[in-house]
């Protein structure tokens, strides 16, 4: 008894330690987001006052638009994973649950195409924006992003574990299939979608490549592309670049810390992807 | 099923497909062949877009063999290979930390967890006040409240906290934290400087009151441990290949990795006379175990038997050496050095640390990463039977986990390591854009931003469109190891 006591001290210690020296960049973030500009470089941490203003001033710099950028983040996350958990559910519905010729040979090049990097698909996708004019618009963020194969393949995957019993006596009842989907299968396949939409909305809102291609002007960019903007035009100003970085890092944390639950589960059963 | 009912199903079926498979073929398949067909011409988007409807030119394979032979794609390339360097380091990180999660953390019984929160509460009470009397700063003072405050959070609520913590840094990833690390990375006022400034003018002090040249003379105990550890490495794994722990492919990999510092090692430094004997040695070793790899008698055994363990072996020897290489180097260049005062390197804008200060913020982001759920989610599946079974044996807790624990986490690794590969292989852009823009001199420019460079930054589609195919055809190779050899640690 003794000895398993020193050594649950002993975890607990190193993993707080652990957890300590990886927050450590967080803490620094917070409190130099909380100093003056001319205490910035000092190697004292805490800062001598509080100065709560900088989170509004970033609001109003000039040249940064930074609540656009935080509306435009989040409404471009909220469309895509809107458009895409619709689009995956219904497609993996037609892949699970309904039998019909073709199904399984059009799965097997959805998931082929799964291993095939973004990168060769955005060459030819930025032509195609180019020639739909939707370069430097919310469009051309959202549409190409609302059709995953990963997210029909992780859906599905939700879908295959119900029992077929479910739908057959459905069927009986003299449902049809659009009730089947909507009423049973939906709603049997939550954790499924709660999980494509966690993984999308976070994937979404922290979008780099496709946001930095396609943005041009000023007002839509999304936080990402403004926080380097905002970097590369007024970086010298390390305390409000600290501000505007921790508000664009808190969502995300609380995120984690509201659905961890569902998120862990779901990267641990469907692998991983990004 | 009649043929009627069946034609309906199909109807249904592609019903509830059509809205995904209309955006899959214009945003995915169409894209494909698209992308081959610039890939093979000479598109380029300032002939080839609404404006200019120049008739495209076929190249064929010009534009492959143009990228073949660029002094660019293949110093590209090689960056890309050095971050990956980083992959086993993180995934020996998030195996750590999985290990440690994992571990039994809820109290014995309530009165004691009780009685070590009042005790932790007690200590920071006892050591706030001695602080506070002792002048310290109060940073000092918060951050061990705050550590306090997590081993409680710890204590009542079992990994759950501990788990949000080391997740935190892999889920916040972007832009954001890289501009964080940006700043926390600047040479003159960032904090890694203010705390190291200090650590290396003792470092100096130190170095003076002993004297250089006396420093110097370690530079042969270190070429002396780099001979060790590579004669130890090989014999390990001759060993093990004649106990028939390991296949010849996998003593060939372990071989091969223990090989490679030797080559690099006069490349560093031309001007070290050690490094140029050493070199001699670590050859001779290795052409030493080479030949009684030959005459040792081989039972057979399948090709890849034990390919976890020789990597590791491999690496682990790898890395002691090239750790070893460097300090002799350093230790030959001391006086040199000691010339003028110790300083911290511009981390991010040298050409010989922009690399490794990337790849250490990587490892921060990456110990507490998916790799680590999912090795928490295989050691919670462990039989505890073999685990039992080996402590009956006396087995330490070490080679418990070398020949027992190790062993059942194989598919998991093997798994988080083609991913992280494939992975690796396509990434490194978005952090280099935003914290060296690719430099200094192309130092940390990956292949991605290599394509984001060429395709859209000056928009020869063709070129990026070439290099992205051969960076596809890599990561398929990838895959099909992964399906050729993943199954059979499945089926074991």
């Amino acid at each position: 008894m003794k000895r398993s006591k020193s050594q649950f001290v002993l975890n607990n210690l190193v993993l707080t330690l652990i957890s300590l020296l990886l927050c450590l960049p967080f803490i620094w973030m917070i409190l130099t987001s909380l100093k003056p500009l001319e205490d910035v470089g000092k190697a004292e941490w805490w800062p001598k006052i509080f100065l709560w203003s900088n989170y509004k001033t970033i609001f109003t710099t000039e040249h940064i638009h930074y609540g656009r950028w935080y509306f435009n983040s989040l409404f471009i996350a909220f469309c895509v994973t809107f458009l895409q958990v619709i689009t995956s559910s219904l497609a993996a519905f037609g892949f699970s649950r309904i039998k019909w010729k073709w199904r399984d040979r059009i799965f097997l090049l959805y998931l082929a195409t799964m291993m095939v990097p973004a990168l060769i698909l955005m060459i030819p996708n930025f032509q195609i924006m180019i020639e739909m004019g939707l370069i430097d618009s919310y469009l051309g963020l959202i549409i190409p992003a609302s059709f995953s194969a990963f997210g029909t393949f992780l859906i599905r995957q939700f879908m295959m574990s119900i029992p077929k019993s479910f739908d057959e006596a459905a069927e009986i009842d003299g449902a049809n299939s659009w009730q089947v989907f909507w009423q049973i299968i939906l709603p049997l396949s939550r954790p499924g979608l709660i999980t494509l939409t966690i993984f999308t909305f976070m994937g979404n809102y922290n979008s780099f490549f496709w946001p930095i291609v396609m943005l041009k002007s000023e007002h839509k960019y999304t936080l990402p592309i403004g926080l380097l903007f905002f970097e590369s035009s007024q970086g010298q100003q390390t305390n409000l670049l600290m501000a505007a970085i921790t508000m664009s890092v808190i969502p995300m944390i609380l995120v984690f810390v509201c659905l961890q639950k569902h998120l862990v589960k779901g990267i641990q059963l469907g692998g991983v992807k990004g | 099923m009649t043929k009627n009912k069946e034609f309906k199903n199909t109807l249904l079926g592609l019903a509830f497909l059509s809205p995904n498979i209309l955006g899959f073929s214009i945003f995915t398949i169409f894209p494909l062949g698209f992308s081959l067909v610039m890939a093979f011409s000479n598109w380029d988007l300032s002939q080839h877009n609404i404006f200019h409807s120049n008739p495209i030119h076929w190249v064929f394979f010009d534009n492959f063999s143009a990228l073949l032979s660029s002094n660019e794609f293949w110093k590209f390339f090689k960056n890309t290979l050095f971050f990956m360097l980083g992959i086993p380091v993180s995934i020996a990180g998030s195996l750590m930390a999985a290990i440690l999660l994992n571990q039994d953390l809820k109290a014995p019984s309530k009165k004691i967890r009780n009685q070590l929160i009042l005790g932790s509460l007690l200590i920071l009470g006892i050591i706030v006040t001695i602080m506070t009397g002792l002048k310290a700063s109060v940073i000092s003072i918060f951050l061990s409240s705050i550590f306090t405050l997590i081993l409680m959070g710890g204590l009542l609520g079992g990994s759950t906290l501990y788990r949000t913590l080391f997740y935190t840094p892999h889920f916040t990833a972007g832009v954001a934290t890289f501009i964080l690390w940006k700043k926390l990375y600047n040479p003159q006022s960032g904090p890694l400087t203010n705390f190291l400034q200090p650590v290396l003018d003792h470092v100096s002090i130190f170095i003076e009151f002993v004297g250089s040249e006396n420093i110097g003379f370690l530079k042969y105990a270190a070429a002396t441990l780099c001979f060790l550890s590579l004669s130890y490495g090989l014999k390990t794994i001759l060993k093990m290949r004649k106990e028939l722990e390991l296949g010849n492919g996998s003593f060939a990999i372990a071989y091969f990795l223990s090989a490679l510092p030797s080559y690099f090692i006069v490349k560093w430094s031309p001007d070290n006379p050690v490094s140029a004997v050493l070199q001699i040695i670590l050859i001779g070793t290795l052409f030493y175990y080479f030949a009684s790899f030959f005459k040792v008698s081989k039972p057979k055994t399948p090709i890849d038997d034990g390919i976890g363990k020789a990597i590791w072996i491999g690496f682990i020897s790898m890395t002691a050496q090239f750790i070893l290489i460097g300090l002799c180097n350093l230790f030959q260049n001391i006086p040199a050095i000691m010339q003028s005062p110790l300083s911290t390197p511009n981390w991010l804008t040298d050409y010989n640390w922009a690399k490794p200060s990337l790849m250490f913020m990587g490892f921060w982001a990456s110990i507490g990463s998916n790799q680590m759920l999912l090795y928490l989610a295989a050691l919670s599946n462990l039989s505890p039977e073999l685990q039992e079974a080996a402590e009956i044996d006396g087995a330490s807790k070490f080679q418990k986990f070398w020949n027992v624990t190790w062993p059942q986490l194989a598919p998991v690794t093997f798994f988080i390591s083609i991913m992280a590969v494939i992975q690796g292989m396509q990434g490194g852009f978005e952090v280099a854009k935003t914290m060296t823009g690719g430099g200094p001199a192309g130092a940390t420019t990956t292949l991605e931003y290599y394509i984001y460079d060429e395709g859209f930054a000056s928009g020869r589609l063709a070129y990026a469109s070439a290099i992205s195919w051969v960076l596809f055809a890599m990561i398929f190779l990838l895959t099909l190891f992964n399906w050729r050899f993943g199954n059979r640690f499945i089926d074991e």
